[in-house]
């Protein structure tokens, strides 16, 4: 069979905030057997665009993403957030455009979050992480509610032998980030944080991990305000793949 | 322009109204008003005894008491009992439609009229009951006023058995078989009026009875 | 009611400060979600249930008009009169009307939040009618110098037994009391004699059935039960979208409503009633009176909002928002507080009175997912946002802001040059800490936490580092 040929969204947070993330999917996708490529071009999926109301802008992006990623025959990225906007809202936001339409629903359906395409695409038995101790999981809203990852991530960490999954108190409960909400309404933004934090810190786990830096660098902010300077805020990826 | 055919031209010009979707429109209305299709209900077991049952635990849910007596002739005995229990007046007012049973015989002094504010013990019987939900459906009529389920501290209601239905839609359907159109007041009550508008601390007597008793009549 | 929405961020900022009120969200939020959870668990199949619940309002509103008319002739042959009004006056003229024709000198009301909308309680005082509020929660505010509410179904969640018990010793003139019970009996005591006197009752309208003309009405107090039986004059105020089919259509909605207001599988008192008192009765109003309210919903018909109208008003989603539950419901400003305000008053109040609310949010679906009629609120929190952009509603900075980043964002040279300048100045504020204190483009971030430091390259750099080195071809 030849080999599966992934075009990885990187995602723009990833790009200038923690390169190491995009190393450790393009690792795991790897180490899988795909052929990944990074379309050097990529840029922003829109979704910044959209939610602030730029429909224009959100277009415009969106076209432009479809074209560099539409002849992979997956898409994935490290993020729920941005997978979603490339899966479910694209076909919506072109859906004045019969053409561009069809093309974004034609790539929908091969698009995906990172551990749901590790879990249910590729089925893959063993990860090569190495990592130890006890972590908690962050479900990030958009990719929960919306693009259903909830056990993907959760299989995944269970093949690995050093990691103790401790769940926290409301997992689910958003973390207050919220993309440009966390710029506009600062102080409400920070206090439901807190209450994401408080639920990291009683949960007792030397680690937070989730699959949406967004909400990571949030959490890993509002955790050393508080000053907790020992909890390690990870992204799913980096504790599958390992070093990379 | 009158309100109305302000408010309603609104509407229309919104939906884009014209003669073929509005002939649509009235289809899709007779349809659903001839239908009366039913939505999904909880499953549980129908027959007459397990109604009885889960009446009884789900009217307990609601803070309800609950008595099962064997024959209607033993309600009056009963109530009483239970006002003695309680430490309550022997006095109350009951709906007139209560007339054939013998009150005082039970030591009850009961006076069958609709209810002041003064009434301590009100006795109600009831159109059916609900065994889904644990509730009791009241009708309103001159032989049932409706305050007397709602002014005295203490409500009692006299519960048939066989009235005891699965769901409230059964029990529309018992409605407009036995009484075409819907009286002026139906009321389903469940339980005790209470409010959790204080802390969310729910405090039961909030404007009607502190207590509902129910007395179910093995028929 | 007056709208004070403008004002969101600085009534954030103060109810972060309000110590009392924050543990009340803090002790309304976990019941709330807990109980919800729980009743939902006896509902067999609530997603089926949903989805009936939705084709039973989408049935109605996409219809609207037909329903309507259907539902007034219903109600005109039981005997009711039913008028229509297109805003907030108009109410409050057809309310005093009512009552001056009927010598009324005293209302009693259950909630309402049409009347909250219409500011009704102040026309009636006005008038020399006076108004008196029964729902316990809102008697605690109208007693309280007329406070608005901070919840929909819970009114007066942000008060504290403290707050109730200094309230009532102050108003009444009664010894202090301190035990909920105590303070509810007080309250039972005086409305009483309210309920007896009052020659006309308000209530609103939870839902209209257009098989029978009748109106349903939810309560667990009895205060509902009260106001629409002792007054010889009933008038509803209700909103034109609240129409329902049948009776059977109700029971399916009743499934939903109490389990995902407060938890519980039927609220104490549902009360269907069609019509007036018939001669032989003992009790019941001898007069029946509907108002049907506009206040902007008919022009929502059709629009991208369409989905709104079929709101049944239980508040899952304010309970289910982070956003309420950090701030309650003062800060939103107008009568609908959560997710279920920030669409409703800008498409109700104004687009330009309530600039903030439609990005008070973080999207996080959690509305969404609870909303009994799959409301989209994400999705129509969104659209507003739009509206607002379309219309020149933004700040100029933002929306030059958001142009900038997506005229870059198209040009993939010009933007990856930004992105490694970018993360070099973010790592040059970190100097050689991990994260940055103060962050001089975004200092709302800061207010209450840090930012990490970058780590310096960007992805595409070390990529294409990565791929000279090992000889691959983009």
């Amino acid at each position: 069979m030849a080999r599966v040929r992934v075009g990885l969204f990187v995602t723009c947070l990833v790009d200038l905030m923690r390169p190491r993330i995009g190393f450790a999917a393009l690792k795991l996708l790897e180490t899988a057997g795909c052929e990944v490529i990074a379309p050097e071009t990529q840029t922003c999926c829109g979704q910044p665009a959209w939610n602030s109301g730029d429909a224009p802008g959100a277009v415009a992006l969106a076209k432009k993403t479809i074209a560099e990623f539409e002849g992979f025959d997956y898409v994935v990225s490290p993020s729920g957030s941005c997978g979603d906007h490339i899966r479910t809202e694209y076909p919506t936001l072109l859906a004045a455009e019969p053409e561009w339409r069809d093309r974004a629903t034609a790539m929908a359906s091969r698009t995906y979050e990172l551990t749901d395409f590790l879990v249910t695409v590729l089925k893959v038995d063993s990860v090569p992480g190495d990592h130890e101790g006890s972590i908690t999981y962050h479900d990030s809203c958009t990719g929960l509610r919306s693009m259903g990852i909830k056990q993907q991530p959760r299989a995944l960490l269970a093949k690995m032998k050093g990691v103790d999954l401790k769940e926290m108190n409301g997992c689910e409960e958003c973390c207050g980030f919220g993309g440009t909400f966390s710029v506009k309404f600062g102080e409400v933004s920070a206090a439901i944080a807190e209450r994401k934090c408080a639920n990291v810190l009683a949960s007792g786990a030397k680690a937070v991990v989730g699959g949406d830096l967004g909400c990571l660098l949030n959490i890993e902010g509002k955790l050393r305000r508080m000053g907790d300077e020992s909890t390690q805020v990870l992204h799913v990826a980096e504790v599958l793949a390992g070093r990379v | 322009m009158s309100s109305r055919e302000d408010i309603l031209g609104r509407v229309r010009a919104g939906l884009q109204r014209n003669a073929g979707n509005a002939a649509v429109g009235r289809e899709v209305m007779t349809a659903a008003l001839s239908s009366r299709s039913q939505g999904p209900k909880p499953v549980f077991d129908a027959a007459p005894q397990a109604l009885l049952e889960r009446f009884r635990v789900k009217s307990e849910a609601q803070s309800s008491t609950v008595d099962i007596v064997a024959a209607e002739a033993e309600v009056p005995a009963a109530i009483a009992r239970y006002l003695a229990a309680m430490n309550l007046p022997k006095t109350a007012v009951a709906q007139p439609a209560l007339a054939h049973l013998d009150w005082a015989a039970a030591g009850l002094t009961v006076e069958l009229r609709g209810a002041r504010d003064a009434d301590l013990v009100g006795i109600t019987g009831c159109f059916c009951a609900v065994a889904e939900t644990g509730t009791l459906m009241m009708c309103s009529s001159p032989a049932t006023p409706a305050a007397v389920s709602l002014l005295p501290e203490t409500h009692i209601a006299v519960v048939r058995a066989s009235r005891i239905l699965a769901y409230m839609e059964d029990a529309w359907n018992l409605a407009r078989a036995e009484l075409g159109s819907l009286p002026r007041a139906v009321n389903f009550i469940s339980g005790p009026s209470r409010t959790g508008d204080i802390e969310q601390t729910i405090v039961l007597g909030a404007h009607g009875p502190y207590r509902v008793h129910l007395v179910i009549v093995e028929d | 009611m007056e709208i004070k929405s403008m004002r969101f961020k600085a009534n954030a900022a103060g109810s972060l400060a309000n110590v009392v009120l924050q543990g009340n969200l803090k002790n309304a939020k976990g019941k709330f979600v807990t109980k919800r959870a729980e009743a939902l668990k006896d509902l067999d199949d609530f997603e089926g249930t949903r989805d009936a619940a939705v084709a039973i309002r989408n049935k109605v509103i996409d219809n609207l008009d037909l329903w309507l008319e259907r539902f007034e002739r219903k109600a005109q042959e039981t005997g009711a009169t039913v008028m229509w009004a297109k805003d907030g006056a108009e109410v409050c003229r057809l309310v005093i009307e009512i009552a001056q024709k009927h010598g009324v000198t005293k209302v009693t009301k259950s909630k309402s939040m049409l009347s909250e909308e219409a500011g009704l309680n102040q026309a009636l005082e006005a008038a020399g009618i006076q108004p008196v509020e029964t729902d316990l929660g809102e008697y605690i505010l109208q007693v309280d110098n007329n406070e608005p509410p901070s919840h929909i179904i819970a009114p007066a969640v942000h008060k504290s037994l403290d707050d109730v018990a200094d309230l009532f010793h102050k108003v009444h003139g009664t010894p202090r009391k301190t035990e909920i019970p105590a303070l509810t009996r007080e309250a039972r005591e005086v409305l009483r004699g309210h309920f007896l006197s009052a020659e006309m009752g308000l209530s609103g309208g939870n839902f209209l059935v257009a098989e029978t003309g009748s109106v349903a009405l939810v309560t667990n107090e009895g205060n509902g039960r009260m106001v629409t039986t002792m007054p010889k004059v009933h008038v509803v105020i209700t909103g034109i979208e609240k129409v329902i089919p049948t009776l059977e259509d109700l029971s399916t909605l009743m499934r939903l409503l109490p389990r995902s207001a407060t938890g519980q599988s039927i609220s104490n008192y549902f009360s269907i009633l069609t019509g007036v008192k018939q001669p032989e009765e003992h009790d019941g109003p001898e007069h029946l009176y509907f108002v049907l309210v506009d206040s902007g919903r008919a022009d929502v018909v059709g629009t991208d909002f369409h989905a709104m109208l079929r709101c049944i008003r239980c508040g899952a989603c304010m309970n289910h928002c982070p956003v309420y539950q950090t701030i309650g419901g003062h800060a939103y400003g107008w009568v609908y507080p959560g997710p279920m305000g920030s669409v409703l008053t800008p498409l109700y109040a104004g687009m330009e009175n309530s600039i903030d609310l439609p990005h008070a949010a973080t999207l996080c679906n959690q509305c969404g997912v609870v909303c009994p009629v799959g409301i989209p609120l994400p999705d129509l929190l969104r659209k507003l946002r739009e509206k607002q952009t379309e219309r020149g509603l933004r700040p100029l900075k933002e929306r030059i802001g958001l142009r900038l980043w997506a005229w870059v964002a198209q040009r993939p040279k010009l933007y990856a040059l930004g992105a490694s300048l970018g993360a070099r100045y973010l790592k040059w504020l970190a100097g050689d800490a991990d994260r940055i204190r103060l962050l001089p483009a975004a200092p709302e971030w800061s207010l209450g936490r840090d930012f990490p430091a970058p780590q310096g390259k960007t992805f595409r750099e070390l990529y294409a580092a990565r791929r000279n080195r090992t000889g691959d071809k983009p």
